[in-house]
């Protein structure tokens, strides 16, 4: 990813929750980002399905200073995308798509087989939760 | 865009030729032989010539006719397309690219590359 | 799909906001914005149309904090509730942890609200989600409104709460029965997950 010169990258779901980050510096940036590109993946997945053609690979999206290229994969627990966005003064789309397949493949390669064994969150959960909840709505 | 790549892999000793797009770094046609990833040359070769345009520029020399990098191995021979006078400044054009063997004959790989490159801009 | 990171210890669940057009979602998750602090909430996107009216989704965080040592998020989303929106409804709900049903109280919108419901359940079970094991919140707003012109909170449980889950009456403009709402729904989203039983 270094190589290729991305500023940001997401590994998301398709839920649009974020698997891992790099570059974001804030935590709720990092949501509006994801849940916007969940939804663009969705969206055109959904257009493919309705044009009644395979899903669409990757989407790339080139402004006067900064790229952003969105893809999806599956993996072996479902289906992945990745968001990265970087500088076209230093990076290129075939950069890009180079850094993407090789992280495509790595994470295709860590993804884990099967199911895992469910954990189990500690019993004071549900007192925390209430006092949380508490605190943050006031009532 | 297949016969001016044609008369370029013509060449003993050349493994492959590509066009390449110099702004985004993707092929645009390739002719290469097994074993040779043309993706991830273009992509590289798309970000060295930026690179090398901007080192040109600083050095005065104007913007890079011809580039010769020389392996062990083999060679990667480049002409970027695009007229002297736009190429410093938009960066705009075509790469012309060939992989060869260390030996090869450059003097005739280069003329064959300028070729294809002026059949294309 | 709720994400529990048990390496870096963080919760992630979903909450979506669905209803009949107008019914008052985007209103929930502004009052929501208002009044939650600064530091435990993210920027709110809307994708509305020129209008307002939403068009895709809306969008909030919120950072309930750390839980059992873990460091809990919520995101919220609204569906468009226009009827031809649905293959963009059906996108937002992908993986949502738990739903909030916003109906309108107004009797002459009840055919709205059941065919809301209707909706919710069919594009459930496109998801292969059976609506009766998801976690779900009713809420009947604009209660505000003249008695006149509104259904009861019975009323409206007997004509659309047949799972008899938790409802609330509201008047989201003004914020009555907005925490209570999310309160409610959070509890049953996260106590589903310390149970351990799979979210959809």
């Amino acid at each position: 990813m270094r190589e290729a010169s991305v500023r940001l990258v997401l590994v998301l779901t398709p839920a649009g929750q974020v698997l891992a980050q790099s570059g974001f510096s804030r935590a709720v940036d990092v949501m509006s980002a994801a849940a916007l590109a969940a939804a663009i993946v969705a969206s055109t997945a959904e257009l493919a399905r309705q044009l009644q053609q395979p899903p669409f690979a990757a989407l790339s999206h080139q402004g006067p200073k900064h790229g952003f290229f969105l893809a999806s994969f599956t993996a072996e627990r479902g289906s992945l995308a990745v968001l990265a966005v970087y500088d076209l003064d230093v990076s290129s789309l075939g950069l890009v798509q180079l850094f993407y397949e090789q992280l495509a493949a790595e994470l295709k390669a860590a993804s884990p087989k099967g199911t895992v064994a469910k954990q189990v969150l500690a019993a004071d959960f549900e007192r925390e939760l209430t006092d949380s909840l508490n605190t943050l709505f006031g009532r | 865009m297949s016969t001016a790549l044609d008369l370029i892999t013509r060449v003993r000793g050349v493994r492959g030729a590509m066009l390449v797009s110099a702004d985004d770094g993707i092929v645009v046609a390739e002719q290469l032989m097994e074993g040779i990833k043309g993706s991830a040359v273009a992509a590289l070769a798309a970000s060295l010539a930026g690179r090398l345009r901007r080192a040109m520029e600083a050095a005065g020399t104007g913007a890079s006719v011809f580039w010769h990098l020389q392996g062990e191995q083999g060679a990667l021979l480049v002409v970027p397309g695009g007229k002297a006078s736009e190429g410093a400044g938009g960066g705009a054009g075509i790469l012309v690219v060939a992989v060869a063997e260390p030996d090869v004959n450059i003097g005739l790989v280069r003329l064959e590359l300028l070729r294809a490159a002026e059949a294309f801009i | 799909m709720s994400l529990v990171n048990f390496t870096s210890r963080e919760i992630t669940c979903k909450i979506v906001y669905y209803g009949p057009g107008r019914s008052g979602k985007t209103t929930n998750l502004h009052y929501v914005y208002e009044r939650v602090p600064e530091t435990r909430r993210g920027r709110m996107v809307s994708l509305a149309t020129q209008t307002d009216r939403t068009l895709f989704f809306d969008f909030l965080p919120i950072d309930l904090g750390q839980i059992s040592g873990f460091s809990t998020r919520f995101q919220l989303y609204t569906v468009p509730g226009q009827v031809y929106y649905n293959a963009t409804r059906r996108l937002v709900l992908q993986g949502a942890d738990g739903v909030v049903f916003v109906g309108d109280s107004q009797a002459r919108q009840l055919d709205e609200n059941l065919e809301s419901l209707q909706n919710l359940q069919s594009n459930l079970l496109e998801h292969g989600v059976d609506v009766r094991t998801v976690p779900l919140v009713m809420q009947y707003n604009k209660q505000d409104l003249p008695r006149e012109l509104i259904l009861t909170p019975p009323e409206l449980d007997d004509a659309l709460n047949f799972r008899a889950v938790p409802s609330f009456p509201a008047d989201a403009l003004h914020g009555t029965g907005v925490f209570e709402t999310l309160k409610r729904i959070s509890e049953l989203v996260l106590k589903r997950l310390a149970a351990g039983s799979p979210a959809v």
